[in-house]
């Protein structure tokens, strides 16, 4: 009881889920604006990662600054989709008709070739690297410096994206495009511009993350898959195109899984994360914050 | 030309027929597996290609058949433990199916793909938790009896598409993937008729399960509900198109030649050509092979 208590145990809780609203925040910006429910989304943290690996084993580069260089690889990707497959997409009434459902499986195509070339050019092998693991204690609580500049780096890009929605005026035109994608076309918001924007934005999120999960653990070309799943699961119980929300659910899951696993073993993680994403799912597609949603 | 789906499968069996007679071990390997991915991939277009709710979770059907199938094993003849294999995924499918089906469009293909997952992360946990690392069955059938065998579902399972297709039930089935609420306004059944293609398409897939495990001989949960199983299955029939009873049969059979060209040697690259023509299938040809054919056949 004492171990569930202590701060060591919410600093774990903490660090996991500022992650997972990170990896959720960037699935959700590109589903609440192009409908799309980017199965691919965990290896694009695959991407990130490996980008950090390389930059410090070959160049010695940090990965604080390679946070840079994964965001922009990973834009670069959000803009190749946009532009290359994702208005090919619309420009086809048979397709755009059931446009969810087709982009799924092809995202889910993009995710296996992602997953595949990575294994190719990489190995499977697993691999890693050691950065600003020495421990701080503060108040009785051991941190290591790499979780604590993960907590620190997600919750800012979290909470700066729900500011930046808030206050700013692109902001706002975000998420009249979330709310009704027709009416914010009328009062003259660019859809275009705003589309090709969030998934460059949600993508590069998505390779922060990346960056940031590399200095705690091993990568290997299969680790996005876990994520995807996860950041489906954050944000189905917090509501498609519901980023607040999004992100408090994020924080939820970080706790649920700490604590749940402390109290069973590391054994049930993955039987607790699928069950949530499967009873989630069963009981309220919707989400679980939202009050209702528009189809 | 309408026929010609029953055509091809009795082609296949006359071909798969040949094979024992002078045929190797290896060809009556191959003649497993494009068989296997034939029942599979039409077994799916049972559901999916007639309702359109795509279904990325079929490895769990044959996952439970081959669970089923590795525990009976030693027990009873190997034919009633197929049989088992079959009713328990059928069985599962009658379980989850209610509330599964409510669910819809993108969240119904991400709700089968987690089912999928969660059944084989349970029964990992249960097998590890019994102090199993996989388990090893001996005294398998020899692999012509096998061959047959799964030839014989590939057939059953192209008459049974076609079947559906052809009958008042895949009619009503169509109507759902119409439009499903104006179905229902009309008075189509859509709840019983969205279950029974679950379960029609959920039997055929759990023996090809304890026949695939009869021949490899070994069941191991993370592969017999790989997820692989089910993407393969999706691609396959998407690629040889959903909308005639050939369509699954002409994927099947160009991607089983594939993998017998690059799986062994090369697997990674076949996933990712795998992944490849799946995007260039749905991006450009939403029809598919046959409705490529069929468009070529109408030109010329």
């Amino acid at each position: 009881m004492d171990t569930l208590l202590s701060g060591q145990m919410l600093f774990a809780a903490l660090v996991s889920g500022s992650l997972y609203a990170l990896v959720a925040l960037g699935l959700n910006l590109v589903y609440g604006t192009l409908r799309l429910l980017n199965i691919a989304h965990g290896d694009l943290v695959m991407i990130g990662a490996y980008t950090a690996f390389w930059m410090i084993s070959l160049f010695a580069v940090p990965p604080i600054i390679s946070l840079v260089v994964a965001a922009a690889l990973c834009a670069l990707l959000g803009w190749a989709v946009y532009v290359g497959l994702f208005r090919r997409m619309l420009a086809k009434p048979e397709l755009a008709k059931r446009v969810e459902a087709n982009s799924l499986i092809l995202f889910y195509g993009i995710s296996v070739i992602l997953q595949n070339l990575a294994a190719l050019a990489f190995t499977s092998t697993s691999r890693g690297y050691q950065y600003l693991d020495t421990v701080i204690t503060w108040q009785g609580v051991s941190m290591t410096g790499n979780r604590l500049l993960t907590l620190g780096i997600a919750a800012a890009i979290c909470f700066g994206t729900i500011l930046f929605l808030r206050f700013h005026l692109f902001g706002w035109g975000l998420r009249a495009v979330i709310q009704r994608r027709e009416a914010a076309q009328v009062v003259g918001v660019n859809l275009n511009r705003v589309q090709l924007l969030t998934i460059c934005g949600g993508f590069a999120v998505a390779g922060v993350a990346g960056v940031l999960v590399s200095m705690t653990e091993q990568i290997t070309p299969f680790m996005g898959f876990p994520f995807t799943i996860v950041a489906f699961v954050v944000i189905i119980i917090g509501g498609l195109g519901n980023i607040g929300a999004g992100v408090l659910a994020g924080f939820c899951l970080g706790l649920v899984e700490t604590y749940g696993i402390a109290l069973t073993s590391p054994g049930y993680r993955s039987i607790l994360i699928y069950g949530l994403f499967v009873g989630v799912l069963l009981i309220r597609p919707e989400g679980i914050f939202t009050k209702a949603v528009r189809s | 030309m309408k026929n010609i789906g029953l055509i091809l499968g009795v082609a296949l069996a006359v071909v798969a027929a040949a094979v024992p007679a002078f045929g190797t071990p290896y060809m009556m390997g191959v003649v497993f597996q494009v068989a296997m991915w034939i029942a599979l991939a039409q077994s799916w277009s049972m559901l999916s290609a007639t309702t359109g709710y795509l279904s990325l979770g079929h490895a769990v059907f044959y996952g439970v058949g081959a669970y089923v199938c590795v525990l009976l094993t030693g027990t009873i003849p190997f034919e009633w433990a197929l049989l088992a294999g079959a009713v328990a995924a059928a069985v599962f499918a009658a379980i989850v199916g209610l509330p599964v089906l409510r669910v819809r469009g993108p969240y119904f293909v991400i709700l089968t793909y987690g089912l999928s997952e969660l059944v084989r992360h349970v029964v990992m946990r249960i097998e590890s938790a019994l102090g199993s690392f996989g388990r090893m069955i001996f005294d398998v059938p020899r692999t012509e009896v096998l061959m047959w065998w799964m030839v014989g579902l590939a057939v059953l399972a192209t008459l049974g598409a076609y079947a559906i297709r052809h009958s008042r039930f895949g009619a009503g089935l169509a109507a759902i993937r119409e439009d499903e609420v104006a179905a229902e306004t009309v008075g189509v059944p859509v709840t019983r008729l969205k279950l029974f293609a679950f379960i029609a398409s959920a039997i055929i897939p759990g023996a090809v399960g304890g026949l695939a495990l009869l021949r490899t001989s070994y069941f191991e949960p993370a592969q017999a509900f790989d997820p692989v199983i089910s993407f393969t299955i999706v691609t396959m029939a998407l690629v040889g198109g959903t909308e005639t009873v050939r369509g699954p049969i002409l994927g099947a059979l160009g991607f089983a030649l594939l993998s017998e060209l690059l799986w062994s040697s090369l697997p990674q690259l076949y996933m990712i050509v795998l992944g490849l023509t799946l995007i260039i299938f749905i991006l450009f040809v939403p029809r598919g092979l046959s409705g490529l054919f069929g468009r070529l056949g109408r030109a010329g």
